[in-house]
């Protein structure tokens, strides 16, 4: 299935979701889970906690399907964001449980995979993300990828790359003003 | 534009990023939550880097959440829809069981004795069955496959009366749009024709379900009506 059939199914889906049919809701967990799981489990890097908010998340995709519009978002960007959105808040509300920073992404910050190794799908998705980022210093990108897949504070970014709170935040604001005005272009 | 004008929306914009991105701390994330419900422009702002930047979620590997998960989240579904408002769609369908389901231990039992009576079709392969739950988790309907899979027989679990509206029952394999296996009976065991493009998709990964159509059955050969039941198919 190539990536437009998949999001025509998925905004289907969403749409008998907010009309009731809990069946649709299974499709969609069918599509999704497995995404969704790992976005959270990436941020709260806890199995338990993971699922307890990935629970959290469809009982809110459940009562928000009616608010997703399809000509303003695609499907998995906006199941995605809420994903996110649930799991920082159970991190921000467990304030320091994770200053064990798991090792895999630690060794991600300083030293980040090619780009465009990552996933075929995802940057031919958003190859237009991908070649602003590229423009942007090492240092800036790596923060702000770090920043988004691991949901970490700019303290704990600091810290996780051993630089001054100031030094980080100004990677990562001056980074997104950069990406911003590309984006745009 | 304005300097001053400029720069506040350039800050609105990195807020907005920095909300999205998740560097912020609870209290900023609570204000900014504030912000998208009484700033159009923010949030705009926090759509425009939600989708730009949900891109990289690309590059997070999935994890298969484990199997009990589904079920969690039914249940809590269950107890969800049981204590909270109930949403428009299922309002309409737990109405229309109110109205209509009259003596529903009495043929629940009888269903179930139906459910034994059909297990001899099944035949000598492993039976496939559903139960259609409705609103609040009771049985809707029992539904039985037979050993070819070329026909399914679905019986209703509680008492329906009369109504200007039809029931049509809906095969959804995985991944796919729902196909209509045809109408049903609220009121006693209708045994539906597998159609032959779907014969090779009535296997324990597919769903049921029971919608509620205009009279005659959907007019665009998908559900337009609210589902009242469903439920997915297992191996007995």
């Amino acid at each position: 299935m190539d990536a437009d059939q998949r999001r025509r199914q998925l905004s289907a889906a969403l749409r008998r979701v907010a009309s009731g049919d809990r069946a649709a809701l299974r499709l969609v967990y069918d599509e999704t889970s497995a995404k969704l799981f790992g976005v959270c489990l990436r941020i709260l890097n806890d199995r338990s906690e993971a699922e307890d908010v990935l629970q959290d998340v469809y009982l809110n995709v459940w009562r928000k399907a009616a608010g997703f519009d399809e000509n303003r978002a695609s499907p998995i960007t906006w199941l995605v964001a809420i994903a996110r959105n649930r799991a920082i808040d159970r991190v921000r509300s467990g304030a320091g449980a994770r200053l064990g920073a798991p090792i895999e992404a630690a060794d991600e910050v300083p030293d980040p995979a090619p780009i465009a190794a990552e996933t075929i799908e995802a940057a031919q998705e958003n190859r237009r993300l991908y070649s602003c980022l590229e423009e942007l210093e090492m240092r800036q990108q790596a923060a702000i990828r770090s920043a988004y897949m691991d949901g970490l504070t700019y303290e704990e970014l600091a810290e996780r790359s051993n630089v001054p709170l100031g030094t980080m935040k100004s990677w990562i604001r001056r980074g997104l003003a950069k990406l911003r005005r590309c984006l745009e272009r | 534009m304005s300097d001053t004008d400029r720069k506040d929306s350039e800050g609105m914009s990195l807020t907005a990023a920095e909300y999205v991105l998740g560097v912020l701390d609870a209290a900023q994330r609570r204000a900014a939550e504030r912000r998208i419900g009484r700033d159009a422009a923010f949030a705009r702002e926090v759509a425009f880097w939600e989708e730009r930047l949900g891109g990289l979620a690309g590059a997070v590997p999935e994890v298969a959440p484990p199997q009990r998960m589904w079920s969690r989240i039914e249940a809590a579904l269950g107890r969800a829809s049981a204590s909270a408002e109930a949403r428009v769609g299922l309002w309409q369908s737990l109405s229309f069981w109110r109205g209509l389901a009259l003596g529903a231990s009495a043929l629940a039992a009888a269903s179930l004795a139906a459910l034994v009576y059909l297990g001899p079709i099944a035949g000598p392969s492993v039976p496939l069955v559903a139960r259609l739950d409705a609103e609040g988790g009771r049985a809707g309907f029992v539904a039985a496959v037979d050993s070819g899979g070329g026909s399914l027989t679905i019986v209703p679990a509680a008492l329906l009366g009369a109504e200007q509206k039809s029931l049509e029952l809906w095969l959804i394999p995985p991944g796919d749009k729902p196909h209509s296996l045809g109408l049903i009976d609220p009121n006693r065991p209708v045994t539906v024709k597998v159609p032959k493009d779907l014969l090779a998709r009535v296997n324990d990964e597919a769903v049921l379900a029971v919608s509620l159509e205009p009279e005659g059955g959907s007019p665009t050969g998908q559900p337009t009506g609210p589902v009242i039941a469903n439920g997915k198919l297992a191996q007995l």
